[in-house]
């Protein structure tokens, strides 16, 4: 094979470097103006549905604030990348960053680093081991606590139900089971027959709860899953099997696709974590912040039940 | 001497059958251990399961045949299903245009995997591992990060039932059968294995290498999108994060049906028995109420055990 010259890969190299400038969601660096609040957000990843809807209740929101400017950059789960980029925000000196932190333990030594330079704090969706100056959320301990009292509400208290766990150990899995177990004990006639992970993923949730139905099949009458993506797996093995109409399934957060399943009667509930209003809630933290107001430790944001009764409020 | 003669006998008798007793030694066990294993609805519900990873395995045995590797199955499998997706909303067009629209696809990324691999000379390793990112960041741009859903009931019903038999299991099979006449009975399918074995030789002997490898990469490719679409119509919505280390596991039960990571040795009827294997464990394990971290500890031993077996033979 003839090797190919250098000057031809290092100029194709630039020239892909130079157009990738060009490509939506690249941004020059910001530009100051006089006077102007400068907000830096780093998001945990923009191709998760729900960081991606906080994320945009977040930028849209900003922008309706005048003479205030937020820079938004994408961590993609990546605990280091973030660290990076809170470093750059702290190197252009802005007035206030927002952190969509992508860990518990991990996140931790970037917070760290913002408190040291001084520059206010806001964290949202997800705490770490050191506090912000403000911190935005929901508790997702209510999120499971909720979705199962909907379930033991429906059972009457009485009969089998089936766990379906998100990544073990991530503090949404760990809250939201948590939550469920002390539903659990406070009805001695609700039994949990089987639970095992499906890594907040529907095509395993679809095929663990296939294993379930031939493994538990009559002894069941509900599935809990730690978010809507897996209870409509659960949901879909359930009709394929013809016995949907003898179990209830309960999800949490609320996408799109759970609202419109709720809507046509074939998921029984889910639990709607407010985006808009923790987006909202951490954009006037950080502009409080940011003028030297005082603002509050702590915002969190409850969590709702939708069921078919109450759905009208919550499609747009 | 006789003793030695009945051991190597033993050996042998080991080396072939030894995938097929492991299954049946499964099989067995499982079918004393819980009520459900062998039931006719649990049997299909195994094959049903399986049908997706069984046709990313014998896709990804073309490339192993060959000497290569393919990393990118489990994000082409998100890209064929998000671009199905996207032409399968109902009244839009018919059915033939959202399927060969997402094989077309998975045939592309197979294809641009070939050409790199052979006209750009880069290593297997590489070039599919940046096209796992790169399909994963394109079915993200397609689907704007977002499950895309409200599919047509006639491409989701593909992943329903033909009279008793599965439809992804039809295809699964169909596809096996191809592969296995192919790989037996055509000239094309013996010079993959004169390829992956010695290339030079095979080179010598008048084969053309690049054409044969391009083939292999184009039809693991096609395949790939075939699963991405059975995926797509089976949890009814393109999802671009869907398939995360699919990969792993069709390359797990290719190698444990015998295919020799170096190349040149290997067959169809191994990677059905290994992707059968994979299955049973799956359901078993879940049938059992086994702990997902003890699944993945199980499965792992598997997976090297079958390949210190496969180097054993290879050294005799």
């Amino acid at each position: 094979m003839r090797p190919t010259p250098r000057l031809a890969i290092g100029s194709m190299l630039a020239a892909l470097t130079i157009f990738s400038l060009f490509l939506p969601g690249c941004k020059k660096p910001a530009e100051r103006k006089e006077g102007e609040i400068l907000i830096g957000f780093s998001s945990r990843d923009l191709s998760a549905e729900y960081t991606a809807k906080l994320s945009e209740a977040i930028v849209e929101y900003a922008k309706t604030k005048p003479g205030v400017k937020l820079v938004m950059v994408d961590a993609q789960s990546d605990v280091q990348k973030q660290f990076s980029q809170v470093e750059n925000f702290v190197a252009q000196k802005v007035d206030a960053i927002i952190l969509n932190p992508c860990e518990l333990e991990a996140s931790t030594p970037a917070v760290d680093y913002v408190k040291a330079a001084k520059i206010p704090l806001v964290l949202v969706n997800q705490v770490t081991k050191s506090a912000g100056d403000s911190y935005i959320g929901s508790n997702d301990f209510e999120a499971g606590r909720i979705a199962m009292e909907a379930i033991a509400k429906k059972l009457n208290g009485q009969g089998g139900v089936l766990m379906i766990h998100g990544i073990m150990g991530t503090s949404a899995q760990l809250q939201r089971e948590a939550g469920a177990r002390e539903v659990f004990a406070k009805y001695p006639g609700l039994k949990l027959i089987d639970q095992q992970t499906a890594s907040w993923d529907r095509a395993k949730a679809m095929a663990l709860t296939e294993n379930w139905i031939q493994a538990h099949k009559g002894k069941f009458q509900a599935v809990f899953a730690h978010n809507d993506e897996m209870a409509m797996g659960a949901l879909l093995a359930l009709e394929r099997a013809g016995i949907k109409k003898d179990v209830t399934v309960i999800g949490i957060d609320a996408i799109a696709q759970a609202l419109t399943a709720v809507k046509e009667g074939r998921l029984d509930a889910t639990v709607f974590q407010d985006a808009v209003g923790q987006g909202r809630g951490s954009v006037d933290a950080a502009l409080l912040l940011a003028r030297k107001q005082p603002c509050p430790k702590e915002n969190l944001i409850p969590f709702q039940l939708v069921t078919l009764e109450n759905l009208s409020s919550f499609l747009k | 001497m006789n003793a030695a003669r009945t051991l190597h006998l033993d050996r042998n008798f080991l080396n072939r059958y030894g995938i097929l007793i492991a299954l049946v030694a499964l099989a067995g066990v499982l079918s004393v251990t819980t009520d459900s294993f062998a039931t006719a609805s649990n049997l299909t519900n195994v094959a049903r399961q399986v049908s997706i990873n069984g046709i990313l395995a014998v896709g990804v045995t073309f490339v192993l045949l060959t000497g290569g590797v393919d990393l990118s199955l489990g994000s082409v499998v998100a890209l064929s299903g998000v671009v199905c997706a996207l032409y399968a909303h109902p009244g839009e067009y018919p059915l033939a245009v959202p399927l060969s629209m997402g094989l077309i696809t998975g045939a592309l990324c197979g294809l641009l995997n070939g050409v790199l691999v052979t006209r750009g000379g880069i290593a297997p390793f590489i070039v599919t591992l940046g096209m796992m990112t790169m399909a994963r960041g394109l079915a993200l741009i397609f689907s704007g990060g977002k499950p895309v859903a409200d599919m047509t009931p006639a491409l989701t019903n593909l992943a329903g039932d033909w009279g008793p038999l599965p439809i992804p299991v039809l295809c699964f099979a169909f596809v096996a059968l191809l592969a296995w006449l192919f790989l037996g009975r055509f000239r094309l399918g013996r010079h993959l294995y004169a390829v992956g074995g010695n290339e030079q030789a095979a080179r010598a002997a008048g084969v053309s290498v690049t054409k044969v490898k391009l083939f292999a990469y184009g039809i693991c490719g096609l395949l790939t999108g075939l699963a991405g679409v059975v995926l797509a119509a089976r949890i009814t919505t393109g999802q671009p994060n869907a398939g995360q280390a699919y990969e792993l596991d069709a390359i797990a039960a290719v190698v444990i049906g015998g295919t020799s990571l170096s190349g040149g040795v290997g067959s169809i009827r191994g990677t059905i028995l290994g992707v059968l294997l994979i299955g049973i464990i799956n359901n078993g394990l879940d049938l059992q109420g086994v702990s997902s971290y003890y699944q993945a500890v199980i499965k792992g031993l598997i997976i090297v055990g079958a390949v210190w077996l496969d180097r054993r033979q290879s050294r005799s």
